[in-house]
């Protein structure tokens, strides 16, 4: 660790900023049903926990809603279109949310998702902010929600995904094709391929899903900091000590 | 000096809420304020960042600390990181070899974080309000590895979602530029992150693949 200056008191002028708190972000117009809307929160809620048991708590977050059954799609998908635009991690975790639900009956509103029309980007000027990216995450998720209905059999979200296979965006056409030559049937396939020849893209055939430890690796570090200057991080789960 | 108002997003889904119970420890503040650039630059998390409330997962400085969390505990054997291991491991020593100053900023809405001369870091509203607490982590590898030399050397690509023909993107994975070691740290965190959920890895698995589909001159051939 190199050695760092005190906190010298400051002769310019930082910027400043006031915060405002949101009210909660959903508004449920279309569900009375308390109970429902509570677990929907408590799921979303818990996509965000953090620690060892993060994954079970949001599993059971998850098995509570799902036996509320299919109907609860629709209370998700009007949350998720009554979202405001710019919202958009809520919106993501909406249809992240329909996605781990798994219920065939979700391939209408995910074909409903991707084929809404993505806004203009509100960051032109910009090389890492942009609005565009953000629709599109939210639309190669839903992407992913049709892959897996699709690994269950379900034949509609074969359908829909050969479709997006010729959509204009490059990443959800990417994503339509490894998803149906994963899932899909000899047919599928067949009529995929007929489809990239006529559009010319069959390179998108050729970008293979990897595990990460195929992938080329990078060889970190400028220097390497000695042993004895270097201070170790304290263990991960040390409680709160005040709020 | 430049003054900016936010309002606060739901913390749900971005991990906010649940890594802000954790990280309101002082052995945690004290660890990532003077391990990660925050020491020295007070005054740039003073006046409304979060210096004097530190643990109020609204303001900047906490959401920061979020980050610097993630960065440091999502490998399951984070004592270890030795650059022989996935950058999942070594990521938060390259940030902490990288990056002297972290300071806030309110920006011009243009982006995220910058790398300035020196180990400076600037990071803007965006970075604390519209990325996700591992996105967090991955924007400081990113600007990091602009600091240890390797600055964007191509346009992207047509049809990217960064803007067909504009400058900042790399040229290539084999590059090892800040969109390589970005979309590394986040394919392994969510091939092998730790104290997390699978909603917030398939979170970092598309945030991921986009950046490999849009973000080098030539795509890589391969996907997460």
């Amino acid at each position: 660790m190199p050695s760092k200056s005190f906190d010298t008191p400051f002769l310019a002028t930082p910027d400043t900023l006031e915060i405002r708190q949101a009210e909660h972000p959903f508004s449920f117009l279309n569900s009375k049903d308390e109970k429902l809307n509570a677990l929907i929160v408590e799921a979303v809620n818990r996509m965000g926990g953090v620690g060892d048991d993060a994954e079970e708590n949001y599993r059971r977050a998850l098995n509570s809603l799902t036996k509320r059954g299919p109907s609860v799609l629709d209370v998700i998908l009007a949350e998720y279109e009554n979202l405001p635009e710019d919202s958009y991690l809520d919106r993501w975790s909406l249809v992240q949310l329909i996605v781990e639900l798994r219920y065939p009956e979700a391939v209408k509103s995910l074909n409903r998702i991707i084929a809404a029309r993505i806004p203009a980007e509100k960051f032109r000027k910009s090389h890492d902010m942009s609005t565009v990216a953000e629709e599109v995450m939210i639309r190669t998720t839903a992407v992913e929600g049709l892959v897996r209905l699709s690994a269950d059999g379900v034949d509609e979200a074969r359908d829909v995904l050969l479709k997006y296979a010729a959509h204009r965006t490059f990443s959800i056409r990417r994503a339509c094709v490894q998803g149906l030559m994963q899932t899909g049937t000899d047919d599928d396939k067949r009529k995929l391929r007929r489809l990239l020849k006529e559009r010319k893209e069959e390179a998108l055939l050729k970008i293979k899903q990897v595990d990460v430890r195929s992938a080329p690796q990078p060889i970190g570090g400028r220097f390497v900091v000695p042993a004895q200057v270097k201070r170790e991080a304290p263990p991960p789960d040390l409680r709160a000590t005040k709020e | 000096m430049a003054s900016c108002t936010y309002t606060v997003p739901d913390k749900a889904a971005s991990g906010d809420n649940f890594y802000g119970a954790v990280i309101c420890n002082q052995a945690y503040v004290d660890y990532f304020w003077n391990t990660y650039g925050f020491s020295g630059n007070k005054a740039y998390w003073d006046d409304g960042w979060g210096w004097d409330d530190c643990c109020n997962t609204s303001k900047p400085l906490a959401r920061a600390f979020n980050g610097c969390y993630a960065l440091t505990y999502s490998a399951s054997d984070y004592l270890n990181d030795s650059y022989s291991a996935p950058i999942l491991n070594w990521g938060r020593r390259y940030v902490r070899e990288n990056i002297d100053d972290l300071r806030s900023f309110c920006g011009d809405g243009t982006a995220i974080a910058r790398s300035k001369s020196g180990g400076l870091v600037e990071v803007y509203l965006g970075f604390f309000y519209s990325k996700d607490v591992p996105g967090r982590a991955e924007t400081l590898i990113h600007e990091s590895r602009h600091q240890g030399g390797k600055p964007h050397d191509a346009n992207f690509p047509s049809g990217s979602v960064f803007g067909s023909g504009k400058s900042g993107a790399d040229s290539s994975w084999d590059y090892e530029g800040a969109w390589m070691y970005g979309a590394l740290y986040l394919w392994w965190y969510f091939a092998e992150g730790a104290r997390t959920t699978s909603a917030l890895r398939q979170r970092a698995r598309q945030r991921g693949n986009l950046v490999i589909d849009n973000a080098f001159a030539t795509h890589p051939g391969f996907s997460i």
